[in-house]
């Protein structure tokens, strides 16, 4: 396979966010968690994570995404539910 | 109306590429349906261990017959994830459930990934899902329709770790 058409298939075959918005915030997120989780954590260094900014980001969008969507997401906190359950849309 | 369903499998490989293997485990060609992965909530605790929060987005494609049974247009549905990685006592645990259509059918799954006891070499993956179907009358039918589809996805689900593994340039998410 050429450089180009191995690009072509990661582009193509990448994943999307719940949030259209989103989905370059997490693919960036996504490559910096996938390296600390095979270079890092896995080999017993779990200290230091590298990719808080890009989290924050990435979370701020799709939060925004699923309060727009009405999707019930349980116990999560910044829906601002708390324990109690959210009332079932569908 | 509740029925559970279980099974063992063993992967070649070993642990750590396993699950380097299931935290990237989509897309890939044999889960089409699942369109979308959104990580809420990602931590490590105290023991060290990564607690995950995944938002998973699938796309059925149910038929139009079973649409118009359970009575939904929509045709997206949404499944939370949440995940443990112990990466000292090599451990990881997944626990799923639909959080649409729970008016019509719960589903649980649980899935265990431990290195094989008599080989390093290997992995064991034990999983069960329990079903459950709300409601009177389509009751064993879509029960059985259920238990055969998660049957099935299991399958493909231990042929995409196996793909993920064997294609490591070609899996981004």
């Amino acid at each position: 396979m050429t450089s180009e058409s191995a690009a072509a298939a990661a582009a193509a075959a990448a994943m999307n966010s719940v949030g259209e918005a989103c989905t370059d915030m997490k693919r960036e997120y996504d490559q910096c968690f996938n390296r600390w989780f095979a270079e890092k954590f896995l080999k017993g260094d779990g200290s230091g994570d590298p990719c808080t900014d890009l989290f924050k980001r990435y979370q701020q969008c799709v939060q925004k995404a699923i309060k727009e969507k009405e999707i019930p997401i349980e116990g999560l906190e910044f829906m601002g539910h708390g324990k109690e359950k959210p009332e079932s849309s569908s | 109306m509740m029925r559970v369903w279980s099974s063992e499998h063993v992967f070649s490989h070993p642990w750590d590429t396993v699950i380097k293997a299931a935290m990237r485990k989509y897309p890939n060609p044999m889960n089409p349906c699942v369109v979308g992965v959104d990580v809420l909530e990602r931590s490590v605790d105290a023991q060290g261990r990564l607690h995950s929060l995944r938002l998973l987005s699938t796309e059925w494609g149910l038929p139009g017959l079973v649409r118009a049974v359970l009575g939904t247009g929509r045709t997206m549905t949404y499944v939370q994830e949440r995940s443990v990685v112990d990466p000292a006592e090599k451990r990881m645990e997944l626990c799923s459930t639909n959080l649409t259509l729970t008016n019509v059918v719960s589903v649980s799954e649980r899935l265990v990934y431990t290195p094989h006891p008599e080989n390093a070499g290997r992995t064991v993956l034990t999983q069960e899902a329990v079903i459950t179907v709300r409601g009177i009358g389509l009751g064993s039918h879509l029960e059985g329709l259920m238990v055969s589809t998660i049957a099935s996805n299991a399958k493909k689900g231990w042929a995409a770790i196996e793909w993920i593994i064997e294609n490591p340039e070609r899996a981004v998410s």
